[in-house]
């Protein structure tokens, strides 16, 4: 029994900590997602050796057949088989969504990374711009462009999606554009003569591209969206040429008659695709959260 | 101080007049260079056998046979006193044709983003409470990938399944043809579309608050409050959840022309006669004068939202007034 209220006790113990678990090298990386991406491109790129029919044939004595031996996933109202399609129709509209998120980030990185490099009055100018299309709702552009351009291919509307979506990048090059423009790297590039484009490319992107990375990948999954949204109210890609967007526009028929695979084959890998994106992106953005809570 | 709130008024009114007015421009030069002929849109098929002259009289008779930047000024004199002119297709005043149909749109739009506003807090609590436990983990896998479903693909396999396949629910319309009166046949035709609206959009302000308040919880004060003696309940309800509302209603102002433009979609499917129907039909049949007032109108919600977004912010929020003044003063330094 102690007499005193203190009592050396000696050296506290060390907490057992358990052994931390050393993380493989695919934990925490979306590898699912980058497989099945991988899977559903290869198979869209090597379209030629997958199809079992030809997508564009119309059958007339097979149409609205439900998936069977010889035609996998079925065929449409207009007899093509929906399993080439699918393949077919898939390279189209990942082209599409490319593209156009090609086109959309050339746009954001010149408009922003001038933006930000101009003077104050020129920058506000541009940003007001920017708003001001911004407030023109996105279907409606689409729409009036799309009428200016005429019949629907696949340049016009990656053109179309690319030149509408460009906006929210832009606005994250110019705010890193404005932070690192009078750096002295970018003052001594400058001196030494260097051109716009030298510095945009050489000094400027490399500190911008990994906070735009994300979006990126988002906008090919928006420019997607938009295509197969488009083109199935009838107003993008027409019906013949084939992408999951305008098979999809089948779907009124296909609903008349119950025809469940018309609707839900190609809208699963749409589904999927679109899946895989996200969780790439989110990935890609930097991770928060990485504190214990406090509560 | 007085002089700054009239200052203050003035500028924000002036922005939104010279949009308008750009916004205009803009809408009414893309509709005029497009290809098609918005005669047809009056006249039907009709056209095509008028006789050159005919079609001249008529083009005279509906002002397309001058310059764009002339019928521009005309039709701006006209708007100004409130005259929009009238609707190719409809043949009726372009407000008449808008008017009965933009409470339908409101009807759709208004209760899928009062039930997106509740819900999407109420989730993004829940998911916060819980952080990390399966139900947390379930809610957001759930969510991110119902939030990768585009709108009309939804609304598909939702017809396919309640209006086809079961048929509890009716497919398309907003009322039983003759039932235009009977409210509940009318809750009845909203059920899918305004579920599908929900659906669309609410895992993504869900996920907004669910991550705002796990940056919240690891604020030093929430240990100051823990270290005090408060439960849990309390510091999330009383201090995370009150310092992240006026980010969210402020993106909740931002998020009503994404949520009206998702309606766009929907009505289409469903064939809902609302604006979204109307602006679609006006795009396809080139029908010019109504295609202006409808992009007018909505560019004039963007523009309205992203004020109010703004001005919530800066009243609430005094740090934004805060590094707004510095910006400010830093930039006269320059």
């Amino acid at each position: 029994m102690s007499t005193g209220e203190f009592q050396v006790v000696g050296i506290r113990p060390a907490r057992q900590q358990p052994e931390e678990l050393k993380k493989k090298w695919y934990q925490g990386k979306p590898v699912v997602s980058i497989v099945i991406l991988a899977l559903i491109a290869a198979g869209c790129i090597g379209s030629r050796f997958v199809m079992t029919k030809d997508p564009a044939y119309m059958d007339l004595l097979h149409y609205n057949l439900a998936p069977n031996a010889e035609f996998l996933f079925g065929t449409d109202t207009m007899g093509r088989d929906i399993f080439s399609m699918i393949w077919y129709g898939g390279k189209i509209s990942l082209l599409i969504g490319l593209l156009s998120a090609a086109i959309s980030t050339v746009i954001a990185v010149l408009f922003g990374a001038v933006s930000g490099i101009a003077p104050q009055w020129l920058d506000t100018l541009l940003m007001r711009v920017t708003e001001i299309l911004l407030s023109i709702p996105n279907l409606l552009l689409v729409i009036l462009l799309q009428a200016i351009l005429g019949k629907a291919n696949v340049l016009t509307i990656s053109l179309v999606i690319g030149v509408t979506g460009w906006t929210s990048i832009a606005k994250v090059v110019r705010t890193e554009v404005r932070q690192i423009r009078n750096s002295e790297y970018v003052i001594a590039s400058r001196c030494m003569g260097g051109g716009f484009f030298h510095i945009l490319w050489k000094h400027l992107t490399p500190n911008f591209v990994s906070s735009i990375m994300f979006m990126v990948v988002m906008n090919v999954r928006s420019a997607i969206v938009s295509e197969s949204t488009l083109s199935f109210m009838g107003i993008g890609l027409p019906l013949e040429v084939i992408s999951w967007g305008s098979m999809l526009s089948l779907s009124e028929k296909a609903l008349l008659g119950g025809a469940w695979w018309m609707i839900l084959i190609p809208g699963v890998f749409l589904v999927v695709t679109l899946l895989c994106m996200t969780n790439i992106g989110n990935f890609l953005r930097k991770s928060v959260n990485q504190k214990q809570s406090n509560l | 101080m007085k002089k700054n709130k009239v200052q203050y008024i003035g500028k924000k009114v002036l922005i939104f007049v010279i949009s308008v007015f750009l916004l205009s421009l803009i809408t009414f030069y893309i509709s005029r260079l497009a290809p098609g002929d918005p005669l047809v849109s009056y006249y039907g098929d009709r056209v095509e056998k008028m006789s050159p002259q005919e079609r001249e009289r008529a083009e005279e008779r509906l002002g397309l046979h001058e310059p764009v930047s002339v019928q521009y000024v005309k039709w701006l004199k006209q708007a100004v006193r409130g005259d929009f002119g009238i609707s190719y297709k409809y043949k009726k005043d372009v407000l008449e044709v808008i008017g009965g149909r933009v409470g339908n749109t409101l009807v759709l739009g208004g209760i899928g983003f009062v039930l997106i506003f509740v819900l999407a807090l109420l989730l993004g609590v829940l998911c916060a409470w819980y952080e990390d436990s399966r139900l947390d983990r379930v809610i957001c896998k759930v969510g991110t990938v119902l939030s990768c479903i585009p709108e009309f693909w939804l609304s598909l396999l939702l017809l396919l399944i309640f209006a086809v396949e079961l048929r509890w629910l009716p497919g398309s319309g907003a009322y039983t043809v003759g039932k235009s009166d009977d409210i509940l046949d009318r809750i009845w035709h909203l059920i899918l579309p305004v579920s599908i609206v929900v659906l669309n959009h609410l895992w993504y302000y869900a996920y907004m608050i669910r991550n705002k308040l796990l940056e919240e919880v690891r604020a030093d004060y929430v240990l100051l409050a823990r270290s005090k003696g408060a439960d849990k309940k309390r510091i999330l309800f009383r201090y995370c959840l009150r310092n992240i509302i006026p980010s969210y209603l402020s993106i909740m102002a931002i998020s009503v022309p994404h949520v009206l433009g998702g309606t766009y979609i929907i009505e289409t499917v469903f064939s809902y006669p609302g604006i979204g129907t109307l602006s679609y039909e006006s795009a396809r049949y080139k029908d010019y004068n109504l295609l202006m007032v409808l992009c007018i109108l909505s560019g004039i919600v963007v523009i309205l939202c992203n004020m109010v977004a703004q001005a919530v912010n800066e009243q609430i929020d005094p740090r934004i007034r805060a590094t707004e003044i510095m910006q400010e003063t830093e930039e006269t330094k320059r």
